[in-house]
């Protein structure tokens, strides 16, 4: 086979290219053809080569072809019908614009940009929950257990020894509003006060701020002696401490307040 | 703390009163007029809550730099209770009636129409 020799002045044009390819690549292929049907073997030949040669540069001239079509196409038009000078005739055609190919995700795209147009973006409503994935379960039981004799310590039981066999003053109960607990004004009461001397404002008293007041804790009072037994094993060794269940949990059901939604930490 | 921006110093006021029950704000006002050396009818003190059990109160007390810049920054409530400040005597009802008479005539017959009928 020879090549061909192409005289050149500017280059080498895409379509002489193109076309100068397909050719090759059918005269190859109808060699290949031949040789086949008259029973000759088609192992080792140089034919075979060609063709996987030319099959990739027709490959990689694929896209800029595809490219090129739209303007290819109208020169082509505007050659047969001969009307070249009309400039209207390349203006857009929408039409085209619209893929032919998956009409139905087509629908659905215009669908969801339309109801997006319409309405505000809402943020999913849920209520931030605390993320816990970097602490290892070893931490998580220490912080507990911390926790746990912590709380053990300041309970009513230690309080009374420490009365008892320490030669400190007794401390009266003093202020119940803000002072109240046994370590001092609670984390709520201290913010309170912070806020008040900050601002120089006094907040109105919440509602149950003002049950707290007339009630007296007479309920917490029993629980409190019947739960000593495990605050001090937690003070001695290193018995896992128990979940302290809250006796009166009110059924906030999957919604919480404003209606937002508490995930699952976990 | 001195709030040079609105010319006052601002302060929180702890009155220890152990056995009595609270004491008066003119009473307090004057203690700080003596503390501070300023006259005492610019201090303005207020906000006090009596700790429970008795014996402790605590408040907030503002003392202008002069008596000019506490009527300017005051809230009219606080100046009222010194008696610097005067509230209009007019209820709600009577100013919305009012003001719905003078929608009723163009110009400056307006203020006719409000001083006549507001004296009925």
């Amino acid at each position: 086979m020879e090549y061909i020799s192409i005289m050149f002045m500017q280059g080498l044009s895409f379509l002489e290219l193109k076309y100068h390819t397909l050719l090759s690549y059918l005269i190859n292929l109808s060699h290949v053809v031949l040789r086949k049907v008259s029973g000759a073997s088609i192992y080792n030949e140089p034919c075979i080569d060609r063709l996987v040669e030319l099959r990739t540069v027709l490959e990689r001239l694929r896209p800029i072809d595809k490219r090129l079509k739209y303007q290819i196409d109208k020169l082509v038009k505007t050659a047969v019908t001969g009307e070249s000078s009309d400039a209207s005739s390349f203006r857009a055609n929408p039409d085209n614009m619209v893929s032919k190919l998956d009409e139905d995700a087509d629908e659905n795209e215009d669908e969801d940009a339309a109801t997006e147009k319409k309405s505000v973006y809402v943020p999913p409503k849920l209520a931030p929950v605390r993320y816990d994935g970097d602490e290892s379960a070893a931490s998580r039981q220490e912080k507990l257990l911390e926790r746990a004799k912590r709380r053990a310590l300041s309970s009513a039981m230690v309080r009374e020894l420490r009365e008892e066999f320490l030669d400190a003053p007794t401390e009266l109960g003093s202020r119940v509003d803000s002072g109240a607990g046994p370590s001092g004004p609670s984390k709520e009461d201290r913010e309170r006060q912070e806020y008040e001397e900050t601002y120089f404002t006094r907040l109105p008293e919440t509602k149950d701020k003002r049950k707290k007041r007339k009630l007296p804790t007479i309920g917490s009072l029993a629980n409190e002696l019947t739960n000593f037994e495990s605050d001090f094993r937690v003070l001695e060794g290193e018995v896992m401490p128990t979940k302290k269940r809250k006796s009166s949990k009110k059924p906030t059901g999957k919604k919480g307040k404003k209606g937002f939604k508490k995930r699952k930490s976990r | 703390m001195s709030n040079r921006l609105l010319n006052r110093k601002q302060m929180v006021v702890d009155v220890i009163h152990p056995g009595q029950a609270s004491i008066a704000k003119t009473v307090i006002r004057e203690k700080l007029a003596k503390m501070y050396k300023a006259p005492a009818d610019t201090i303005f003190v207020f906000g006090f809550k009596t700790a429970f059990g008795g014996g402790k109160t605590t408040g907030f007390g503002l003392i202008y730099d002069t008596l000019d810049f506490a009527k300017k920054f005051e809230p009219k409530y606080r100046l009222a209770r010194h008696g610097l400040y005067e509230r209009p005597k007019t209820t709600r009802k009577q100013r919305k009636e009012r003001k719905n008479r003078m929608k009723k005539v163009r110009g400056t017959k307006k203020t006719k129409v409000g001083a006549a009928a507001a004296k009925k």
